[in-house]
Parts: C-alpha cells; sequence; structure tokens
C-alpha cells in the first residue's frame, strides 16, 4: 500500500475497468481486500476498490442463479436462494468460510479470482458446473469456472479485468449436494481438505455425479473416476476410486481415509 | 465462621473494571500518547544457533528518523533470568539482554528505535550481521547425549546444573519402602506427549518506556510482575531499583506469558536516546520470542493390585525449555508436586525431573505450570489402571484421591527451588464434585449405554481429577495498604496485578467483607511500584490466597483504628463495638457513619489518618482439587473428535466471587480444550516456526466451544482468606485426559500425543484394527 | 472519471467520514489501516490483537457492519459511516450490551470485548431474538482467551431481551 497515489472508488463497472485499463493509474481492484490488503504489490498506485459497484445481487436469471461477485459470504450465507439451491450447500460452504467478520468483508469474486489452497468457493462452482461472467475491456465474456485458472484465459482478473458474476446453472437446484470442510477448528482458513459432492438422481439412477477436491492445490479439481463409479451407484466402488485419485494427487493417508469414507457416507445417506 | 455469614463475599460483585472496558476507555498500556514517543523494534535471529562474529549498524545508523541501534557491545553483559520470580530466582542466570550468540530462531540479535515504525524496519534491514552458523539441537533427549551442541557455552552464566548436557534443571526424588513393583499385580509403563503450546492472550507484550520529569524511567508495561520487572530490569542494566518506576495498566490477559520480564530491552533504548520508546510485540513475535509452555514428554511406570491399591509409581518427566532456562527448574518441580500427591501410592515413588535447553523458542510460565503436562499423564494412566482391575474409573479415582488430614513426602520434598513444606489436606471437596459432576454428566447412564456401539459415530464419556497449589509456601508474599476518605471511603492500594482475572474486585470484596461496607466504597489502585506495596505479582495461583490474605489483615487494622475513634465518637467501650452498613454500630444500637468517624480522625480530634499497610505469606499451599467431565462423539471415518458436554466441578473454597470464578474456569477449561483438540506450534527442521499466527495456529472461538457447565463446590479452608483457595490455574489440567479417556471409552483407542487431531484418530483406530 | 479519484499528497489522503456521528476530516496515510488511523487520531477502543484479520479486537462498524479494522485500508473508509466501541456508549450512558457485558461478567481482560461487542451489535440489528448457535455463529471472529464465551453468550442473550422489552 505504500506507493498508493490514488483511491477510486466508482459505482459503474466501465468506470471501474476504464480506470484498471489505463496504464497511467497502475490500480488493482479489491473487493472486500481481506486478502489483498496487506499484500498490495508495490507497483500497485491506484487502489480501485469494487465496493459501490452494482455487482452484489444474487437473483435467478433464466433458471440460473446468479451470484454478484460483490455479494460478501455473509450476504450469500444469508440468501435464501442459496440456502434452498442444491440442498442449502452453497449457503453452507458460505458459512464455513474462516470467521464472521471475514465473511462481513470477503466476496465470492475475491475469494475466486486467483487460486489459493484456501479459497472456500472454487470447489463448490467446481461442482456445480458454474460459469463466470467477466468484464473485459472487449466487453462482456462468458467462461466455465474450470477455465478461470487454464493460461488459455488470457485475463487477469482485478487488474485487466474484473469478474462480476458467478452463474450457477439450472439444471443444480435439486441436486443432492454436499460441502464438507475437514479443519482443525470451524473457523479455520486453512482446511485439511475441502470436498463438494454433488449428483442428480432421475427415479433409481444417478445422472449426474460430481466429487470435487479442494484445498489440497491452488486449483481444485475433480475426481473423473469416483464420478464414473457414483453414476454407478455403487458407494464402495466410489469411495475406493476416490482414495486411488487421492492418493494420486499426493492427498496422504489421512485424506484419502477420511475423504472416501466421505464420499460413501454421502452416497449412502444422500444418495 | 462459615459463608452463610459473609456479606460481599462470596457474591457476584459487577468487577470494577467491566464497564470502562466495554466501553473502550484508553485502559490499557498502549492506549495513551507521549509527545515523541520513538518506536522500538527488534531483529530476531533467523538461526537456531550461532555466533555472531560481526555487527555493522553504521547502514542502519544512517536510516533518516533513527535514534538508537543496540547491540551487546553497547549493553553491560550482566547473565540473568527473564522469571519473574521471588529472589534468588531458582532458575540459571543464562540470559543477556544481548548477546554475541543467538540460540533459537527468534532470539534477539539488536534492537533500533526510530521515529516511526517504517524507519525502524528500513533500520532492521539494514544492521549487517556475520553470523558463524553453529550445529543445532532441537529434541530434548538428543540433546542430552554426549557431543550434542552446547547451547549455553558461555562461561559466565550460572546454576545451570550440567550446561555440557544442555541440562538447565534436574531433580530427582525416591520414597522407597520395600523393592519396586512387588506387591503389584499389574505393570503399566506409557509415555505422554505435549508440544509447543503459546499463551494467546490477546494484547500482545507492550511497553512504553518514558521518564518522569525528574528524569526516572518510568516503564508502562503489560505485565504480571510489577516489582520483579523492576527488580531483574535494575539488576539487567546495572541501574539502581530507585530509578526505575513500574506501572501496570489494565493488562489485555497473560496466562504466564507476562510473568516474564522482557522489559529490559525497550529500557535501554529509552535510556540509550533519553526519549519515550514503545516496544509492541507483533502477534508473531508474541508466538515466537515472548514464552511459551514446555513441551514434554512424560514417562509414568506404575503397579496396581487388583483391589485399586496404587502400590508404585516413577514419573519421568523431560521438558523443553528451549533456548533459555527461565522457569526450568519451577515447571519441571510443579509437574510432580502438584501431580504425585493426588493419590495414595502404598510403597515406591520416584520422580526423575530434568529440564533440558534446545535451540527453540523459550519456555517460561504457562497456566498449569507443569500440572497440565503431569495430569495429561496421571489421568490417563489412572484410567488405564481401572480398566485393567476392572474397577470404574471415578469409583478407582475415588478409592485414592487424598483425603483431609492426609499429607504426601512430596509437599515437603519438592518445592520451587528449595525444599517444600510439610501440609495436610485442610479443606478438600473433591468427593462433592465428583457426585456432582457425574449426576450432571450422566455418568453411570452413559458408560452404560455406550459400552455397546457400532457405526461410524460413537460417543464416550471420560472423567479426570485434579489439583493445583495456592501460591508458593514461604515463598510469595503480598501487601496492601488501606486508608480511608472524608466520605467513609477507602483508598486500597495492591500491589497484585489485575490482569484480566479481577483480582481488584475480589480484593475490594475481602476488605469490604471486613469493613462492612460494600464494595462500591473502596477505589483500588493496582499496580504501580512508586504507590503500590510490594506483591510478588500474579502467578502461581497465588493472588487470592496470598494478596487477600495481605488485605484482609490489612482491612481488620483499619477497623481496629476505626473503632478506636468510633468509641470516642460514641463514647462507648471499643470492644462493644463493630462495623456494619457503612456504620460503627454499638450493642445498645448507637452508631455512628463512617465519614463521621474519617471527618473526626482528619479534622476534628487527635488527628490522623486511618491508615493501615499489611503483608502476608503462607506456610502452605491448600490446593484446590476439581472433578472433570467430557462427553465426546468420535467420527470413525474421519477421526474427528467432538465435544458434546463438558462440566467442571470446582472446589476453590469459598469463592470470593462466584461469578468471576465462573469465568476463570470457564476459561481455563476453554484453553485446555484448545490444547487438547486444536493446538500446537509447528516448526520446519531447521526450528522455524511455521505457524506463528492466529490464522494458522488456531485457538477456539465462541463457535467451536462445546458447552462448558462449571459448577462450585463450596469449601472453607481454613488458612485462607474468608475459607478461599485458588481458582485460576486447575481448570487448564483436565480436558486433555478427561477427553482422551472419553475418546477411548468411545471407540477403544488411547491416545498419548497431544493435540487429537483427526489425523491421530484415524491412525491409532486403524492401529487398533 | 479524474473527479472521482482521491489524491493522496506526500503520502496522504484526506479523507471524510462520519466518526460514532460526527462528521470529520482525517488525514490518514495511505499504507496505513482503518486500525492505526483511528487509534492515531485518538480512538484508542478498537485494539490491535493480531493486525492480520484473525482475532476480531479491532472490529469496528462500517457503515453498520462489523469489518477488521486491521484489513481495511484507512482510505477506503472515506465516505463513509464508522461506529467505534466510544460510540456505542460510554460509562455515562452505557448502551444496553455494554451493560449486559458487565452484568454477565463477560469482561475479564477486556481487550476483546470491545470487538465482541460490536458484532453483537450487527446480530440483533439483524435478528433481534438469536439463537444460541446464532449467537456463537455471530462472535466467532472475536477471539477470547479469558472467558470460555460462556458469559459473554449469556450477555448476548440477556441484551437482546432487553432490547427488545424496550422495543
Amino acid at each position: 500500500m505504500k506507493n498508493i497515489k490514488y483511491y477510486a472508488c466508482p459505482s459503474k463497472v466501465k468506470e471501474a475497468l476504464s480506470l484498471l485499463l489505463n496504464k497511467r493509474y497502475k490500480a488493482m481492484a479489491l473487493a472486500g481486500g481481506t486478502l489483498v490488503s496487506k499484500t498490495l504489490p508495490d507497483s500497485v498506485e491506484t487502489y480501485l476498490d469494487l465496493k459501490n459497484l452494482p455487482i452484489k445481487d444474487i437473483r435467478l436469471q433464466g433458471g440460473n442463479l446468479v451470484i454478484g461477485a460483490g455479494a460478501t459470504f455473509d450476504e450469500i450465507d444469508r440468501s435464501r436462494l442459496c440456502r434452498t439451491w442444491a440442498g442449502g450447500s452453497i449457503a453452507a460452504a458460505a458459512a464455513a468460510c474462516s470467521t464472521q467478520l471475514i465473511r462481513n468483508m470477503a466476496t465470492i469474486g475475491g475469494n475466486i479470482a486467483r487460486p489459493h489452497s484456501f479459497n472456500i468457493f472454487p470447489v463448490v462452482l467446481l461442482a456445480l458446473d458454474a460459469k463466470v461472467r467477466l468484464q473485459t475491456g472487449k466487453g462482456a465474456k462468458l467462461i466455465d469456472f474450470q477455465d478461470l485458472y487454464t493460461s488459455g484465459l488470457g485475463l487477469r482478473p482485478g487488474l485487466d479485468s474484473l469478474i462480476t458474476e458467478a452463474i450457477i446453472p439450472a439444471k443444480t437446484r435439486n441436486w443432492k449436494c454436499e460441502f464438507i470442510k475437514l479443519a482443525r477448528t470451524a473457523s479455520s482458513w486453512e482446511s485439511y481438505i475441502t470436498l463438494f459432492f454433488s449428483a442428480e438422481k432421475k427415479g433409481k439412477s444417478v445422472t449426474q455425479a460430481r466429487a470435487a477436491v479442494g484445498a489440497l492445490s491452488p486449483r481444485p479439481f475433480r475426481a473423473p473416476e469416483a464420478e464414473k463409479a457414483m453414476l454407478s451407484g455403487e458407494g464402495a466402488a466410489a469411495a475406493a476410486a476416490f482414495a486411488a485419485e487421492l492418493e494420486a494427487a499426493r492427498a496422504g493417508e489421512y485424506r484419502c481415509a477420511a475423504a472416501s469414507n466421505l464420499l460413501k457416507r454421502f452416497m449412502e445417506g444422500k444418495i | 465462621m462459615d459463608a452463610k455469614d459473609l456479606n460481599v463475599v462470596n457474591k457476584p460483585v459487577i468487577k470494577m473494571d467491566a464497564l470502562g472496558l466495554a466501553c473502550g476507555e484508553p485502559a490499557f498500556t498502549d492506549d495513551v500518547e507521549f509527545k515523541g514517543l520513538l518506536c522500538g523494534k527488534i531483529l530476531w535471529s533467523p538461526h537456531a544457533h550461532a555466533r555472531i562474529k560481526k555487527i555493522d549498524v553504521s547502514a542502519a545508523l544512517k536510516v533518516p528518523g533513527v535514534k538508537a541501534v543496540l547491540t551487546c557491545k553497547d549493553l553491560p553483559r550482566v547473565p540473568h533470568t527473564t522469571a519473574g520470580q521471588g529472589y534468588p530466582e531458582p532458575s540459571p542466570y543464562d540470559t543477556y539482554t544481548l548477546d554475541n550468540k543467538v540460540r533459537f530462531v527468534g532470539d534477539r540479535v539488536a534492537a533500533v528505535a526510530a521515529e516511526t515504525p517504517e524507519a525502524a524496519h528500513e533500520a532492521l534491514l539494514k544492521i549487517k550481521v556475520d553470523y558463524e552458523v553453529l550445529p543445532a539441537v532441537f529434541d530434548t533427549f538428543e540433546a542430552m547425549k554426549d557431543g550434542a551442541p552446547v547451547i549455553h557455552d558461555e562461561e559466565d552464566s550460572k546454576n545451570i546444573p550440567d550446561a555440557k548436557h544442555n541440562i538447565a534443571a534436574r531433580f530427582d526424588f525416591e520414597v522407597k519402602n520395600g523393592e519396586w513393583f512387588k506387591e503389584a499385580d499389574h505393570v503399566f509403563e506409557h509415555s505422554w506427549k505435549i508440544p509447543y503450546l503459546q499463551h494467546c492472550a490477546i494484547e500482545p507484550h507492550v511497553t512504553i518506556a518514558h521518564f518522569d520529569n525528574s528524569g526516572r524511567l518510568v516503564l508502562r508495561t503489560s505485565t504480571q510482575v510489577p516489582f520483579h520487572v523492576r527488580r531483574i530490569v535494575a539488576q539487567a542494566l546495572k541501574i539502581p531499583v530507585k530509578k526505575i518506576r513500574v506501572v501496570k495498566p489494565r493488562i489485555g490477559g497473560g496466562f504466564g506469558s507476562k510473568q516474564e520480564v522482557l522489559e529490559d530491552i525497550v529500557a535501554a533504548l529509552a535510556l540509550k536516546t533519553k526519549r519515550p520508546v514503545k516496544l509492541e510485540y507483533t502477534r508473531k513475535e508474541t508466538f515466537v520470542s515472548s514464552r511459551t509452555r514446555h513441551p514434554a514428554t512424560c514417562r509414568l511406570k506404575a503397579g496396581v493390585k487388583k483391589d485399586g491399591t496404587i502400590t508404585d509409581a516413577e514419573m519421568e518427566i523431560t521438558l523443553n525449555t528451549g533456548a533459555y532456562g527461565s522457569h526450568a527448574l519451577t515447571v519441571m518441580m510443579c509437574s510432580g508436586s502438584h501431580t504425585i500427591p493426588m493419590y495414595r501410592v502404598k510403597n515406591n515413588i520416584r520422580f526423575i525431573g530434568r529440564s533440558v535447553y534446545t535451540n527453540m523458542p523459550v519456555a517460561g510460565a504457562y497456566r498449569g505450570y507443569g500440572a497440565t503436562q503431569g495430569f495429561f499423564a496421571w489421568e490417563c494412566l489412572m484410567d488405564m489402571m481401572a480398566a485393567k482391575i476392572g474397577m470404574d474409573p471415578v469409583e478407582f479415582r475415588k478409592m485414592n484421591y487424598i483425603k483431609l488430614g492426609e499429607g504426601s513426602p512430596v509437599f515437603k520434598a519438592m518445592g520451587e527451588g528449595r525444599e517444600g513444606v510439610e501440609q495436610v489436606i485442610t479443606s478438600t471437596g473433591l468427593f462433592e464434585a465428583i457426585r456432582k459432576g457425574t449426576e450432571e454428566i450422566k455418568w453411570a447412564e452413559k458408560r452404560a449405554k455406550y459400552a455397546a456401539q457400532s457405526g461410524p459415530i460413537r460417543r464416550g464419556v471420560g472423567a479426570a481429577c485434579m489439583m493445583q497449589g495456592s501460591g508458593i509456601p514461604e515463598v510469595d508474599m503480598a501487601s496492601a495498604t488501606m486508608k480511608m476518605n472524608e466520605d467513609g471511603s477507602f483508598n486500597l492500594l495492591v500491589g497484585a496485578a489485575d490482569l484480566g482475572t479481577g483480582s481488584d474486585t475480589i480484593l475490594a470484596q475481602i476488605a469490604a467483607e471486613v469493613l462492612g461496607i460494600k464494595t462500591d466504597d473502596i477505589i483500588v489502585t493496582s499496580s504501580d511500584t512508586d504507590i503500590t506495596p510490594f506483591d510478588v505479582g500474579a502467578y502461581a495461583s497465588s493472588t487470592t490466597f496470598i494478596s487477600g490474605g495481605a488485605v484482609k489483615k490489612t482491612a481488620e487494622k483499619v477497623r481496629e483504628m476505626i473503632l478506636e475513634v468510633g468509641a470516642k465518637i460514641l463514647d462507648q467501650k471499643k470492644e462493644e463495638l463493630r462495623l456494619e452498613g457503612g456504620k460503627v454500630v454499638a450493642k445498645d444500637g448507637a452508631s455512628c457513619s463512617l465519614s463521621e468517624v474519617a471527618n473526626t480522625s482528619l479534622y476534628y480530634y487527635n488527628q490522623h489518618q486511618i491508615t493501615a499497610s499489611a503483608s502476608h505469606f503462607a506456610h502452605t499451599s491448600p490446593p484446590p482439587f476439581q472433578a472433570n467431565f467430557a462427553e465426546v462423539e468420535v467420527d470413525m471415518e474421519t477421526g474427528v473428535v467432538k465435544i458434546l458436554d463438558y462440566v467442571s466441578c470446582v472446589d476453590c473454597g469459598t469463592a470470593i466471587n462466584p461469578q468471576l470464578a465462573e469465568g476463570q474456569n470457564d476459561g481455563a477449561v476453554l484453553n485446555g480444550i484448545s490444547h487438547t483438540l486444536s493446538e500446537e506450534m509447528e516448526f520446519s527442521t531447521n526450528g522455524t516456526p511455521l505457524n506463528a499466527s492466529f490464522r494458522r495456529y488456531k485457538i477456539f472461538s465462541a463457535a467451536d466451544t462445546p458447552p462448558l457447565r462449571t459448577f462450585l463446590i463450596p469449601t472453607w479452608e481454613p488458612a485462607g482468606p474468608f475459607g478461599a483457595k485458588s481458582v485460576s490455574e486447575i481448570g487448564i489440567n483436565g480436558p486433555l485426559p478427561a477427553v482422551a479417556n472419553a475418546i477411548y471409552n468411545a471407540c477403544g483407542i488411547r491416545l498419548f500425543d497431544a493435540p487429537f487431531t483427526p489425523d491421530k484418530v484415524l491412525a491409532a483406530l486403524k492401529k487398533r484394527g | 472519471m479524474k473527479n472521482s479519484l482521491l489524491a493522496a499528497d506526500k503520502g496522504f489522503f484526506g479523507i471524510s467520514a462520519a466518526v460514532n456521528g460526527e462528521k470529520k476530516e482525517l488525514s490518514v496515510r495511505n499504507a496505513e489501516s482503518l486500525l492505526d488511523a483511528l487509534r492515531r487520531h485518538g480512538w484508542k477502543g478498537a485494539k490491535k490483537g493480531c493486525d492480520t484479520g484473525d482475532c476480531g479486537s479491532c472490529a469496528v462498524l462500517l457503515n453498520g457492519k462489523p469489518v477488521l479494522g486491521c484489513l481495511v485500508p484507512a482510505v477506503a473508509a472515506h465516505g463513509g459511516e464508522i461506529t467505534t466501541i466510544e460510540g456505542l456508549g460510554s460509562v455515562h450512558n452505557p448502551h444496553p450490551l455494554q451493560q449486559a457485558f458487565v452484568e454477565a461478567g463477560a469482561v475479564q481482560c477486556g481487550f476483546c470485548i470491545p470487538g465482541m461487542i460490536l458484532s453483537s451489535k450487527y446480530l440483533l440489528d439483524r435478528i433481534p431474538d438469536p439463537t444460541e448457535a446464532e449467537i456463537r455463529k455471530a462472535l466467532d471472529g472475536n477471539l477470547c482467551r479469558c472467558t470460555g464465551y460462556v458469559k459473554q453468550v449469556e450477555a448476548v442473550k440477556n441484551a437482546a431481551k432487553r432490547l427488545k422489552s424496550r422495543g
């Protein structure tokens, strides 16, 4: 922060973006600021505060659940939509993030802007096939969440573009889902592992299945073999496949055992 | 006398400083402004063990705003201890304000004072240090071996029993009544371990060193031991005691960490610059460079007969004192002296204690003070023995715990730096505490219910009993002064250091009880070495018992003086008078108000200030007792342990203020629970701390906290003020064993290594098969 | 565009904010936190327990919501409304929450209490009749090492009752 010369708090996305793209200002965007305010790079000269941007709504749009990037964890936790969507798993994930004081400040946009192992929402969005809307110099861009951290994106949100929305597709509304954070304490930032299991059930068969893993690495990942086994409705097989995939990801003995047990429990309890 | 006769004591009087604190009044060390205040910062060692070959501060001194840079060359070399204990301290004199050697990552290298934090920080970066890195040792057992790196190889340190083997303190003791384990039907031997733990007072260590208008050094500091600060700073910097004043404002928690005298360096910066200097530790510095609990390995070997008689007990504790001796001896002694007497041992007792230097952070005083480490082992072993002989663990404890009128050879043999005192138990509520606790937790019902369980979620209940002390007998001393004002109010001046415990309030209650007034009529000042009389400070569970004793004596002297004057006013015999409801009352009903007494003494007749001082020390240290009960739920598939209920039944004699006593115990218990399930400091293989922050060293939050239920079990301790014993420390000792025993009851695994994180639980379950 | 920019002068921003209901023009360092700025300007109620956003003793209300004063850059309070513990009540006229904390015996060392009371204030503003779980969740960012949270939870329950009966 010591080189900050300007502070801006625009109320329009367009205005924010033009400031961000104006090289003269060397601006960086901050939402809640919980992560970055203490570690702002010295090269940044303009602190672009996103708090007044109209990107906070949580709403239904075309059947999809749209969460504005500026929505705080607290707002997501308290949102009726998030408390009912996918069995309330989105609100549950928001509530599991750190502490109330952080949840009052931190936003979903800030939480997904950069890959970090302690972020809560990446694993959620990955398992719900979410999309992310970005505003760039060349207009809006809609991408799959899973492409956000790939080098092919060619964008650095917060520096040359802004995340404005996370869009959770309509199909997931009634999926059976569970967010699990295994951590030293409830308020830990860092978790041993975070898990998001989701499954769609039609009649007796499982038609969609996701097993996503967070906290092991900056980018969350899905476990395709476990998901295949989930589709067959076999809890034990899914757990075994999951354990193998976690082991391959160097999760270590404890995480492999606990996470695969939890997947089995999910399959047997919720599916 | 009995608690029923009390009017102010044993009542939930409102804590006198609470409202100001709740309204954010500027009460703490750093809440006041000093003109021209400099910022002090310390350069910490990046190496676990190194000699400073050369240190060049010229570039640092050139940073604009830098007023002083101190290295060991600028200061007298005085071996001393930082342990804030009675003089002469029983601890090694192995510490220097600054030295030419560093002994752990986070040891002091140099100190800076500058106009701004930024300048101070920049100066630190510009100090050039040429280190000769030395081999380091991090494990206590490695450190004791021949040929291990010698951490204290300096010639001038004192009172280190075996520097070559890195032994900072040792004590062996044996009671022998025949052949070892001869009568035992079963012999057990296990070791229990506790890691590095930190106090985590929410206010970091902070001191402002400034000067009064005659140039005397004033240390406004977050300390538990103002008088020891004055003495040890004087010693370390070779200045007279009379040149130092120590002021203890409100303190944001201490738990033992602020029993450590670290104020020498900021005093040196102020003396060098002749300016006020503030040194405030960051949270990271508080974790690494203040003090910690002693990590310990406690090996217990004990024998038991089928009938439940404990035949023999051998306790060997190895404490890691880190780079300096600090409380090395005394914590080690308390690990045995507070635990071994808890249960009768028929034949042989042996204690083997070692406190060992390593190149790790320095351990010091921490609530529980060795008893935490000792009871973890003892109370788990008690459960194992009970299980083996098929006795209910609570019944086994009831059969063996120390009873009223009983003593222990340990009391006399194991003091704190000198021989202890003989004592017998003069009050105990343990039987009732166990009765209440088993009832509240539904012990019998749940033990039966949880005996046969299946499925992934299992429940269990576990118990632990413990004791502590009330001050250090014939070592701790406290004093108090009272004086009377015109309106019948009093100033009570105490050296006792209220660090958030509420001691100002309970001391006022004691005085008010004696004087027949309300606590509102007492204005308490604590503590200021210029104003308040001597007190060793807030540690060793001494304040209620020792300082309370001093206040009671003082108030009694004042009462006599008031009655003298009252006798004149009422024209009655002094012996016929008593103090009641703010008045001097005669047997015939005649009375005069205390304000009339005060005005008479100050203005009208035989003019004098009604004032008195008294001191108190004790020949015994009556233990408080507790029975704790935990109910847990263990997830067999994730290893997650959840505490469902925690019941803590406390015999602290008369609770001077039941509300504050409960609060003390709730806090101690939660600290213990947090130790049990979460806390541990982690280090890299070269001794660098890895989680020195509240983000990564997790202490329990309100949401993490299980239901805690404290029940006070009233008893009357004849040696204590109005029957009181101590309350503050004991509760921290229960959770580790109570939860470990509950986990065993739930799922049949024994855990020996704190904290009980899910990975350890799952590994133990797997091992058991 | 340029008009919406606040520019620093020699490393200082001039911000305007309402502190405890009073309009203030404050000079703040570009790199300083709201906590440091408030304390430097004499509001000592918010405390520095960690400076990393983990203990909550620095909590203040910014536009009605409790935030971590140590993580909010001071300049970001520009145009905002700040309530510190001093703004809630005083020893002469305490807020019912302050009174409830005192009476329940919830104040031991007191270092965490200002932040905890402000977190409680926000809770009761939103949920006048909270469950114990809601209270614990609302206070989970305010670490306390003294009390075990028992009497603080009780204090919030008592304050809720009192505020409700007051209407």
